[in-house]
């Protein structure tokens, strides 16, 4: 059996330590992830992105910051941020898109975003509560638009409709499920 | 005559990747458990794939555990509450054959998975564990509504009146809910799901957990998730609280114990003995040895 000498990132056995992470993060809403470990010195929004993304996927890239490589490894079939599946944007940017929000009998057709920011240990906390969080926890966020709040309580009002947000820094994730209601502190 | 060793026929020369599914199946089926745990209660559809055993036999609740496995967890399974019986056996051996690395363990403590069938373990879980369950019905409204469609839209708008009828229909007929397994539950306010065939027993364990549920149906081909702290609230009446199975001695009006380890604080297994008496014994073996341990140490 021949081994290719894939860069970190791209190794599946990453992937699964990528993931457990990631659903820990998930399941914990507002707890940071250090994914760094495995990351092979990428971006942690593209280890949240090579985690899920397959050919079966449709991904937008808002950004602009994935390489040629990074889409060929990916192997995910471009989309309208409308329609895609997983949205990549910048965090800086307020949104200026509808995510696919999914319906009523398949909620989980709801797009997951990737969201870059400056910095999860950082900055104004913002408060969260909800399922997978005791009674309340903090999240510090840097390098995200105050218009992606009021969106993201637009787009998750019709529960169990909504998207899913994966803030991302250099090294690290927080994730917001849909169920999580966030007030500023 | 059979070799000593079954699993190991026909092992060599067979490359598998880790976790014997490939890694497109993997991420499919973490796609869905991520969106399972962002919508708490929903059952998310997914490819289940063949696997080496028969649809029936826990290959929703494998796969889930095969696409969670990494090198460095500890993965325990059980069935009924026992880790030898032969369905979990035979799932341990499974994992132990095609995850390198991995270990295996009967300590509810030590594990990182857990993969269980009709039980949850009597030791609380802590927030660093993970129990994936099998399930064989993941659909509680399948009592009620035979089409699939209709079902997954009265999910979403959350209509369960009918559900409702079924409890009442119960309390007319017996004047109690006769629900002893599967009980409906549901999840932080919304969905009701099926909680796979755990005894009442244990259906108060979801609620508000430390631990992350998983359930995974492989022939119906579902995956649901209760987050940690979320609230599990199993349905009923303002007038007919809910009650869990409480082992009273009829005769004596005491809490029948574990004939084994004199437990008072478990789920029992009852069952004829040798000379068909009844008898009661932990189902969690594992609680049940445990606690058999403490005791031959403290004498």
């Amino acid at each position: 059996m021949s081994v290719i000498d894939l860069p970190a990132l791209w190794r599946p056995e990453n992937h699964q330590a990528l993931f457990r992470l990631i659903l820990d993060a998930t399941a914990r809403p507002g707890q940071g992830a250090d994914l760094s470990p495995h990351l092979g010195g990428a971006h942690a929004a593209l280890g949240a992105l090579a985690t899920f993304c397959d050919n079966t996927q449709t991904l937008a890239d808002l950004t602009g910051t994935l390489t040629d490589a990074d889409w060929r490894f990916l192997d995910v079939a471009r989309a309208p941020a409308d329609q895609a599946a997983f949205i990549l944007a910048q965090g800086s940017d307020a949104p200026t898109f509808q995510p696919r929000l999914g319906t009523l009998d398949a909620p989980e057709g709801g797009a997951t975003l990737i969201v870059k920011v400056a910095s999860l240990t950082e900055g104004q906390p913002l408060i969260l509560t909800g399922p997978g969080i005791k009674t309340t926890t903090s999240l510090h966020v840097t390098g995200l638009a105050p218009d992606w709040l009021t969106a993201r309580a637009r787009w998750c009002a019709d529960f169990p409709m909504g998207c899913d947000m994966v803030l991302a820094d250099d090294t690290s994730v927080a994730i917001l499920p849909r169920t999580t209601k966030i007030t500023e502190g | 005559m059979f070799p000593t060793d079954t699993m190991a026929q026909g092992h060599e020369g067979a490359e598998y990747g880790f976790a014997f599914l490939d890694e497109d199946a993997k991420r499919e089926l973490r796609r869905s458990i991520f969106k399972a745990v962002c919508i708490p209660g929903h059952q998310v559809p997914y490819a289940s794939r063949e696997m080496p055993i028969a649809r029936g036999f826990g290959t929703g609740g494998m796969q889930v555990t095969l696409a969670l496995l990494g090198p460095r967890d500890c993965v325990k399974v059980i069935d009924q509450g026992a880790d030898d019986s032969v369905n979990a056996a035979n799932i341990r051996a499974f994992f132990s054959l095609t995850c390198p690395g991995v270990s295996g363990t009967t300590l509810t403590e030590a594990a990182s998975v857990i993969q269980t069938r009709h039980r949850i373990p009597e030791l609380p879980l802590r927030n660093d564990q993970i129990l994936v369950f099998q399930v064989p019905y993941p659909d509680p409204l399948v009592l009620v509504e035979p089409n699939a469609a209709t079902r997954r839209r009265m999910h979403g708008r959350a209509d369960y009146a009918r559900l409702w009828v079924k409890l009442y229909e119960d309390m007319v007929a017996f004047d109690e809910i006769t629900i002893s397994h599967r009980y409906p539950t549901r999840i932080n306010g919304h969905y009701i799901i099926d909680p796979s065939p755990i005894p009442r027993y244990d259906v108060p364990k979801l609620h508000q957990a430390d631990c992350l549920y998983l359930f995974g149906a492989g022939r119906e081909k579902r995956i649901y998730a209760v987050p940690p702290h979320t609230d599990a609230i199993p349905i009923t009446f303002a007038d007919v609280p809910f009650t869990v199975e409480e082992f009273i001695d009829r005769k004596t009006g005491k809490r029948h114990c574990c004939r084994r380890c004199g437990a008072t604080d478990s789920f029992l297994d009852e069952f004829p003995d040798e000379d068909g008496n009844r008898v009661f014994q932990c189902s969690d073996a594992a609680y049940c040895d445990s606690r058999l341990m403490q005791q031959e140490a403290a004498e």
